[in-house]
């Protein structure tokens, strides 16, 4: 059993259907899932199997098809853009796959660059992306630019950035897809950690197996549809398709 | 956002592509010094011709004239006849200017001094020195509205004996009557004008004889008889004391430097001492040849509280039947011309600008290509669209402000180089740049800037974020 039955994330029977010359391909097909509050979730596939679209229709990034994607009880498939861009400003963290740090700023300005769309002052947006810093253990590193750091603390900096706003939601699109495998189980765990301790949702994409088994659930996705869900609190397989 | 942060992304951007940002400025440097050099050279024509016209008599002043055209304002005596009747005009009597009209002139809404003007042509003699002038006697009231720059004395006194108030370029048209020469232009020195000299003639402390009967004077001096053949004897001669000089050199040229002026009652009053019984001349005759009783006036004189009233006074007075100028036609006219000119010139510059604004255009759109990434990222970080599209417009913005800067400050630097290879032809300077025209031509910088990044600020607003951070 899960403890909290809050769910933050539901999505209800999704369709995305993308024209490629005279073909219909199904990128969804039909998905239902929901997530909890606190939970750290992953969406693993292969290549194609619609795990980036799922992601992209969940922070609002595309339009589905048909169906609902309710996420703290708003509906996002009947916001425009401008109500997207004001919803992720206000619910949302992202982590991008290749960092997408902007490289004239160092890393406490990148970090503080969401609180600046959110018009907080100067100081405060300061304070909070230092602490940020601090807690994914930049401390040396505050005033670097990306292109003096690492793959591995670039992708820190990404990971504060998403955690600066206190977001309700954050999305993670193969974070770990630019690092080697040392960096990559460091990043994961950080993540995994900061999550636990600030009770934040995490919904991350993958392609790794291994890199999946981190989350507390693992939804397996396979040609637009959800075969599977991994508990692994519970280490058992509660749905089976 | 809030702006502070909005302007500071968008000068850091602007900075981070220095060499750039310089050339798409200096674009906008040109354009803006070439409109405005060319419009200071509009402004600056148009400034010396109203200084010019300003010379002449101010823009408020109305002369008028009556409407026989003949008896003239220099009253040489040359009547044009009246009586040949090609026209029906011809043989109505002509309306002349006497003191009922000028009551009338001065009872019009919007004027605000009225005067007749009476001139007649004397000989002045000093010693050897000898002149032929034009006095012209007006209302007291009237010399002292013209605001006059008194040198010595003082304007001439209301009624009692007759007195001279000297023009400063009076000096000018004495010549030596022995020899015949002028030593004022016999020796003008263009080069240094404080060196010329005058006749040696003082106005205010020595009499200054006057014949007022300049026909009988020339008949007399060379042999003339008169109708029953008897030699014409010499006419008398009048002392006239002066009683003011006005103020400025002998250069300089204006409204009345020229005249000699005196009050128009103690005028009338000598002439008709001078002329008992005889015809004044200049005055109109009826038809038998014979004088009015009346002096009438050349001229009258009326300066309007307003130029903008000039034309409404002028026709009032045309529907009396009086000729009636102003310089009011003349300015509209310079007026007209200059602003032709201005327009010419303008788009001459416009054209450097518009290809300047071109520049911005395309500066951004290389600006938006390069960055779609970096925008993709904002949008996706829940930047405001607005927000988004401000930023790009802020930076076209910009480019324009600091090129309007500069451009300013290059048109005053071309400006002063104009006005001083020209100084020799325009004292004033030919190149005029105005404080509304810095104005203006920054507004229009930046409005111009603006619009030109608008199309490319649009489509990054528009931009897909999605397809913007896929962008690798």
């Amino acid at each position: 059993m899960v403890q909290e039955r809050e769910p933050v994330i539901q999505v209800k029977n999704l369709y995305k259907i993308y024209r490629v010359g005279r073909n219909k391909v199904r990128a969804l097909n039909g998905v239902d899932l929901e997530i909890y509050r606190g939970e750290f979730c992953s969406i693993v596939g292969t290549s194609g199997s619609g795990k980036s679209t799922m992601l992209n229709m969940l922070a609002g990034l595309e339009k589905p098809t048909k169906g609902e994607v309710i996420i703290s009880g708003e509906h996002l498939e009947r916001m425009n853009e401008n109500q997207l861009v004001r919803f992720r400003r206000e619910h949302v963290g992202f982590i991008f796959q290749s960092f997408n740090l902007l490289g004239t700023m160092n890393a406490k300005e990148n970090v503080a660059l969401p609180l600046t769309f959110r018009g907080v002052p100067k100081k405060v947006r300061m304070d909070k992306a230092d602490k940020m810093l601090d807690l994914v253990g930049l401390r040396k590193h505050k005033t670097h630019k990306p292109n003096e750091m690492s793959g591995g603390q670039q992708q820190r900096v990404g990971v504060a950035r998403a955690l600066v706003v206190d977001p309700e939601i954050i999305f993670a699109d193969e974070p770990t897809g630019n690092l080697d495998s040392n960096t990559s189980a460091e990043v994961m765990e950080l993540m995994k950690k900061i999550v636990r301790e600030q009770n934040q949702t995490l919904v991350m994409v993958t392609h790794d197996n291994h890199l999946a088994s981190f989350a507390d659930r693992i939804f397996h996705i396979i040609d637009g549809k959800i075969v599977k869900i991994e508990d692994n609190r519970k280490n058992r397989e509660v749905v089976e398709a | 956002m809030s702006v502070k942060d909005l302007l500071k992304m968008s000068l850091s951007s602007l900075w981070r592509r220095k060499l750039r940002t310089i050339l798409t400025v200096l674009g906008v440097v040109i354009g803006t010094a070439s409109i405005v050099v060319m419009i200071s050279l509009g402004l600056g024509l148009n400034k010396v011709s109203m200084e010019q016209i300003e010379q002449y008599g101010g823009l408020t002043t109305i002369n008028v004239y009556s409407n026989d055209g003949g008896y003239g304002y220099y009253g040489g005596g040359v009547a044009v006849s009246v009586d040949g009747s090609d026209s029906d005009s011809d043989s109505q009597e002509p309306v002349r200017i006497d003191d009922a009209a000028i009551e009338q002139f001065k009872h019009m809404e919007h004027v605000e001094v009225a005067s007749p003007i009476l001139s007649t042509w004397v000989l002045l003699r000093q010693g050897v020195w000898e002149s032929s002038a034009s006095i012209r006697g007006m209302s007291h009231e009237a010399l002292e509205k013209m605001d006059i720059d008194i040198k010595e004395g003082s304007l001439p006194e209301e009624g009692g004996e007759l007195q001279f108030f000297y023009g400063n370029t009076v000096i000018t048209d004495f010549y030596n009557s022995k020899t015949g020469q002028n030593p004022y232009y016999e020796n003008y020195d263009y080069e240094h004008p404080e060196n010329n000299t005058t006749a040696d003639v003082d106005f205010m402390n020595t009499p200054m004889f006057v014949i007022f009967d300049t026909d009988a004077y020339y008949n007399s001096q060379y042999g003339g008889t008169d109708e029953n053949g008897a030699p014409v004897p010499a006419p008398k001669k009048y002392m006239v004391p002066g009683c003011g000089l006005m103020a400025g050199s002998p250069e300089e040229w204006g409204e009345n430097s020229n005249s000699i002026l005196c009050d128009v009652e103690a005028l009338k009053a000598q002439l008709k001492k001078v002329f008992k019984g005889k015809a004044i001349p200049g005055q109109p005759t009826n038809k038998s040849g014979k004088p009015y009783k009346e002096i009438y006036y050349n001229q009258a004189y009326i300066r309007v509280d307003d130029m903008d009233y000039v034309t409404d006074v002028q026709d009032q007075i045309r529907a009396l039947g009086f000729q009636a100028e102003s310089n009011v036609e003349w300015m509209n006219q310079v007026q007209e011309q200059s602003r032709s000119i201005q327009m010419a010139l303008g788009g001459i510059g416009a054209v450097s600008f518009f290809v300047a604004a071109i520049g911005i255009a395309n500066t951004m759109m290389m600006s938006i290509y390069e960055r779609t990434k970096e925008i993709g990222v904002m949008k996706v970080l829940g930047c405001d669209m607005g927000a988004i599209r401000n930023m790009f417009l802020a930076e076209a913005g910009f480019i324009g402000l600091i090129g309007g800067a500069v451009g300013l400050l290059l048109s005053y630097g071309i400006s002063s180089i104009i006005n001083f290879v020209t100084k020799a032809t325009y004292e004033s300077g030919i190149s005029y740049i105005p404080f509304y025209l810095v104005l203006l031509a920054m507004i229009f910088a930046v409005f111009m800037g603006m619009l030109a990044g608008l199309f490319p600020a649009l489509r990054a607003m528009r931009l897909s974020a999605l397809a913007a951070i896929r962008n690798e």
